[in-house]
């Protein structure tokens, strides 16, 4: 406990906590490379970034709403599947533009509900975005009738999700331009500075004169708008759309995001770790799927992750105090 | 000392319908019973049957409740168990895969004693919000059922006993309702009587002074997690029995109506609030809507978006953020009625 | 000097006795080299400033802290184990902040830790008996079976009490007990601790209030900035040599420090404020001007500057700020920031400062509008601007890369006031600030109030440390209750009046 001689230990889980990510990202990939057959193919890296986008998109933009420090939004199961459903089943009836502006005000509404509940009735957000996921989904298996709709095989849809660049599909791109622009956003604005600073304190934060309720809105905003694009990006790529498609996307963008090392308690983080969080989740799959490992060991394999993440946060945040 | 002076501070509480009015402004469960007879009332004039057809809507009460209660003890405590759902399912695929089925009950049930301890290793021992910890053994366990069962479905070696189990023993009552029945009264008992139980709220309420005053809190902490564990594990082994089979994808839905149950019920997530009869409150209004909507002809769908909006009104309704927001309008209109010129 | 254990005034024998205590959280240390022995039967009173380290030493012997040198005994045997340990060996405390499970009754609040079991379950019967026992033998009546967090806030203290005595103590600590009890509920509560003692209990019984130690105590022991000044009998000394000591000679006021002050135009004024422990009150601040807010902890100062601007929930009463010939309502804190208050709060770690980030970026938090192009933080701007005000404070070391968490208290402070000097304010209201901070950094924070003030910024001070606030004001008011008990300025503020005023209610059953 003598001061200014730490221990070597704390100071190697503080590195882990705090660059870890980037390092095992890194080895991760250079390790598929080299030792895992068929994992440097063109099919192969198409499917991880097909795979990866769509939870991604949600990803980077819900982790606006976990550095706010208010845990997460479970409803964008129910945002991403509505956003798909509508882009696709009104785009057949009534044009791609009206289809485009219904999702968008779908999304406006639910950042806005969201928000307000949380930011200005003080409500608990996982209580909050529980029920407005019971309430979304209901509403659209209700009116979708739970079935899957099929785009035409001809139609602009279709095409977008057929569009490749630099031998990449088109989603990798929505999903790198959006790390990009959300990252900036975080990073550089007002608006995200205020983002951090309310996740930090959120008390230092109101006393410095911050409509903070404001913030809280636009953090649930920002989510529902990449959980849009990201049920853009799931219709396109299989040109269908159903109900049920974004299921487990709640918790399985939490866990990037946790594994990317933001924290939970609000402040700590950034978009380009939730992005290496994303990577670090899809290739390790990749792997076990490329090695024949069942869905079972996947999942145990990111449970055991995020367990690890925030124990050597925890424990590292412990050293540190000493 | 009889001849000692007393201080009077407040209101004397000796006259019996004083000391009525006190006891019942004590309770936590008042939102949860008035949402109950809304719903008992509006069924009894729209769709009667659900009482006639009782055993139907206790199996379905019991099914979202049982899960619900053994989280309250957690969420007591000011945590949340996210696990579950997962242990739920790794309990029925446990028990299905042992063929004698007395020894397939006794082992998944401390599969489910054995993951509360683990959870609480995390929370206790190394220090993580249990939100996380819970949420990473959320997958860990999912993923657990699905590879103890080879990612199918697996079916009982000894399926009469089964089918045994579900048959109704006492009059229409089946061995579900009557477990669940038992863990709610079990639970009651231990939240009011026995001394860890009331110290449940003494940990969620005041940690602080929980440990000033000598509590073992984290002892207390590792008994939630377990008790949580094993009511999972149980309501595993229920379904499993009723059947037949055991599927690793069980209980998908059970972690968020369980929470909805509750909160409904007035449990606060903050700790230290709430009751076990809040929560059979809740899950009794939570059940009569979904078979009073089912029977009615309403679909599924259009029953959980009932539900969500009954969740939204009440934690936008609970007294504490109902005061912030009344205290902020008052504070902003006497302002704003003093800037008018004087 | 050590404590005298000669004392004929002390009735029984030694119960608790610390040795050479020293404890220090981070670099300073709160404790240094304390010894303190309480008999049985005895009432020791334990005074001194605020940050004297009393209330550090007494969560000490009630073994919520381990000391880093020293040691504590009870009959003789040292006390090792925490809180366990000792309230096993009879210890018990009466916290300064209450310490209930407002969803437990009373009676089980009573028990809380201790409840009477027969194979594990709770004996309803034993523990309601026990706790009215409790409760009988301080003489309060409360329902047994009420929550706590629905009685008032001075049955919850003798609540406390309640549950200190049903432990059957052998030496009682209480903090502050007084702070929030009227005048009425005081008395009784000096009068019942007199009873205990009688029965052979020792308690040590902390207060700033000075008659009240006059009142009940045998002996007092005197702290200072963490140093044990002297321990003496009650008999033998007088409140004025009592100040004095807890005050110090070094300490003693500097009229050659106060300003030259030509006060301007009043810019903050305040009518009939009602809010939480506010009890109306009209005040005016002029431009150029400090005015200090004196009173006891508990008094309703904190409550209401937090009401005047907005911070907290006001119930009643208006508050304007006049800048540049236009007088503007404050409605709510934004509007209040809007129109150039600046708030230091009292609690800097918890509402001051952002802890994970770094001081540029708390420093640019309030100024983010004019840092910004198109809503985009410019960096070189905003660490221009962070390091001119890191440098004008004088923060040390000056690298505004650095976490606000990772300065001492007193360059916290700095970096709070260096973030609001970037407005310009019209109004800066501080809660006491420099509590916790080194003698060094006191004196820097203190000049930088003067400059602000010299510069015409109307400023409002809220401080418990007497020679501060004696230092700083032009004009004190002292609240007692909720109200304005009194005013003083120039000449006439002395230590000795602003502590009368204060007390007043406390000057109980003084012959």
């Amino acid at each position: 406990m003598k001061r200014g001689t730490r221990p070597s230990g704390a100071q190697t889980l503080q590195w882990v906590s705090e660059r870890g990510i980037f390092f095992f990202t890194a080895a991760l990939v250079a390790f598929a490379a080299l030792f895992i057959d068929n994992f440097v193919s063109i099919v192969n890296i198409t499917d991880v970034f097909h795979r990866a986008a769509p939870i991604g998109i949600v990803a980077v933009g819900m982790t606006f709403v976990v550095i706010s420090g208010n845990y997460l939004d479970l409803s964008v199961v129910a945002q991403v599947a509505t956003a798909a459903v509508v882009l696709i089943a009104v785009s057949n009836s009534a044009g791609l533009g009206l289809a485009v502006l219904a999702a968008l005000a779908i999304a406006l509404l639910y950042g806005v509900v969201n928000g307000v509940a949380v930011g200005y009735l003080r409500a608990n957000a996982v209580i909050v975005t529980l029920s407005t996921t019971f309430v979304g989904l209901g509403i659209l298996r209700w009116l979708s009738g739970g079935s899957i709709f099929f785009g035409p095989p001809d139609g602009p849809i279709r095409a977008l999700g057929q569009v490749k660049v630099v031998g990449l599909p088109l989603s990798a791109l929505v999903l790198v331009v959006m790390t990009a622009a959300l990252a900036f956003l975080l990073g550089r604005t007002n608006f995200g500075f205020l983002i951090r600073s309310f996740g930090s304190n959120r008390t230092a934060t109101r006393l410095a004169g911050v409509d903070t309720s404001r913030v809280v809105v636009g953090a649930f905003l920002i989510t529902s708008l990449s959980a849009m694009v990201a049920g853009f990006v799931l219709a396109a790529f299989s040109n269908t759309a159903v109900s049920t498609m974004a299921q487990g996307f709640d918790f399985g963008a939490l866990a990037a995001i946790i594994i990317g090392g933001t924290s939970v308690f609000g402040g700590k983080g950034s978009v380009l770790r939730t992005l290496l969080g994303v990577i670090f989740v899809s290739v390790l799959t990749n792997i076990l799927v490329l090695s024949k490992i069942g869905f079972g060991w996947q999942q145990m394999a990111i449970g055991a992750l995020i367990v690890l993440a925030v124990s050597v946060d925890t424990l590292a945040r412990k050293a540190a105090r000493r | 000392m009889n001849s000692t002076p007393t201080l009077s501070l407040g209101p004397a509480t000796t006259d019996r319908s004083a000391r009525l009015r006190a006891a019942l402004a004590r309770r936590t469960e008042w939102r949860g019973l008035a949402l109950l007879a809304v719903v008992v009332v509006a069924t009894l004039s729209f769709e009667p049957l659900v009482f006639t057809a009782y055993p139907v809507t206790l199996g379905r009460v019991a099914l979202i409740g049982l899960v619900a209660l053994g989280l309250t003890a957690v969420i007591l405590m000011g945590e949340l168990d996210l696990s579950v759902a997962s242990t739920l399912a790794v309990a029925g695929v446990v028990m299905a895969s042992i063929p004698n089925v007395a020894l397939g009950i006794v082992v998944a049930l401390c599969a489910g004693l054995l993951i509360g301890l683990v959870n609480a290793f995390f929370v206790v021992k190394v220090g993580i919000n249990s939100f996380i910890a819970t949420l990473g053994m959320l997958f860990v366990l999912r993923g657990l059922a699905f590879v103890l069962s080879g990612e199918k479905p697996v079916r009982m070696a000894d399926i009469e006993a089964g089918i045994a189990f579900g048959a109704p023993i006492i009059g229409p009552i089946t061995p579900r309702v009557l477990i669940f029945v038992l863990v709610f009264i079990g639970l009651q008992i231990f939240v009011t009587k026995v001394r860890a139980g009331r110290e449940f709220y003494a940990v969620g309420g005041n940690r602080q002074a929980a440990r000033d005053a000598g509590i073992p809190v984290s002892r207390r902490l590792v008994t939630g997690f377990m008790l949580s564990g094993f009511v999972a594990a149980l309501a595993g082994v229920i379904n499993t029995m009723e059947r037949t089979a055991a599927d690793p994808t069980a209980g998908s839905t059970v972690l968020l109506a369980s929470i909805a149950a509750a909160i409904i019920g007035g449990v606060a997530l903050t700790g230290g609030r709430g009751s076990i009869v809040g929560t059979l409150v809740g899950a009794l209004s939570l059940g009569i809507i979904e078979v009073g909507l089912t029977l009615s002809g309403v679909q599924v769908d259009v029953q959980q978006i009932f539900i969500g909006g009954v969740l939204l009104l009440a934690v936008i309704t609970d007294p504490a953020s109902f005061r912030a927001v009344v205290g902020n309008a008052r504070s902003f209109l006497s302002g704003r009625r003093g800037e008018t010129p004087a | 000097m050590t404590a005298d254990q000669t004392t004929p005034e002390a009735p029984g024998p030694v119960v608790i006795e610390a040795e050479s205590i020293v404890k220090r959280f981070g670099g300073a240390t709160a404790v240094d080299d304390v010894s303190i022995a309480v008999r049985s039967g005895e009432i020791h009173g334990l005074v001194g400033e605020n940050g004297a380290g009393k209330s550090t030493l007494m969560r000490i012997l009630a073994g919520i802290l381990t000391p880093d040198q020293g040691e504590v005994r009870v009959d003789g045997r040292p006390l090792t184990g925490g809180t366990r340990a000792a309230l096993d060996a009879g210890i018990a405390l009466v916290h300064q902040e209450l310490s209930l499970v407002p969803e437990l009754t009373t009676a089980e609040n009573i028990m809380l830790g201790a409840f009477p079991t027969r194979l594990g379950f709770t004996n309803a019967r034993q523990l309601r008996g026990v706790a009215a026992t409790a409760l009988r033998e301080i003489g309060v009546s409360v329902d047994l079976d009420e929550r706590v967090g629905r009685l008032s806030v001075a049955l919850r203290q003798f609540v406390e009490i309640a549950r200190a005595v049903a432990r059957k103590p052998r030496v009682l600590i209480l903090d502050e007990p007084t702070a929030t009890l009227t005048p009425a509920e005081t008395d009784y509560l000096l009068t019942m601790l007199q009873r205990l003692a009688e029965g052979g209990l020792a308690i040590i019984y902390i207060s700033h209030r000075i008659p009240e130690i006059f009142r009940i105590c045998d002996r007092v022991t005197v702290l200072r900035d963490g140093q044990l000044i002297g321990t003496t009998p009650i008999r033998a000394t007088t409140p004025a040599a009592l100040v004095d000591q807890m005050v110090g000679r070094e300490y003693k006021l500097d009229l050659q420090i106060r300003r030259e002050s030509t006060p301007g135009e009043v810019v903050l004024a305040a009518r009939g404020v009602r809010a939480h422990r506010v009890h109306g009150v009209d005040l005016d601040v002029r431009a150029g001007e400090i005015v200090g807010l004196g009173g006891l902890v508990g008094a309703g100062r904190t409550e209401l500057v937090r009401a005047m601007i907005g911070a907290d929930i006001r119930t009643a009463g208006r508050v304007t700020v006049t800048a540049h010939g236009r007088t503007r309502s404050i409605s709510s804190y934004q509007s209040a920031v809007r129109n150039g208050v600046a708030y230091v709060p009292e609690e800097r770690r918890t509402d001051g400062l952002a802890l994970t980030m770094s001081v540029a970026e708390n420093i640019a938090l309030p100024n983010r509008r004019r840092l910004a192009t198109g809503g985009v933080l410019r960096r070189s701007r905003v660490s221009a601007f962070a390091q001119r005000l890191a440098d004008s404070v004088g923060l040390r070391p000056p690298d505004i890369r650095k976490d606000a968490g990772d300065y001492s208290g007193g360059n916290q402070q700095k970096i709070v006031i260096a973030k609001w000097l970037g407005r310009n304010p019209k109004v800066i209201v501080l809660d006491e600030p420099t509590r916790g901070v080194d003698v060094g950094a006191k004196a820097e924070i203190h000049r930088l109030i003067r400059e602000l003030a010299d510069q015409g910024t109307a400023v409002l001070v809220v401080s418990s440390d007497l020679p501060e606030l004696l230092e700083l004001s032009d004009v004190i008011h002292v609240i007692r209750d909720g109200r304005i008990a009194g005013t003083l300025s120039g000449p006439e503020a002395d230590e000795r009046s602003v502590m009368s005023l204060a007390a007043g209610g406390g000057m109980v059953g003084k012959a």
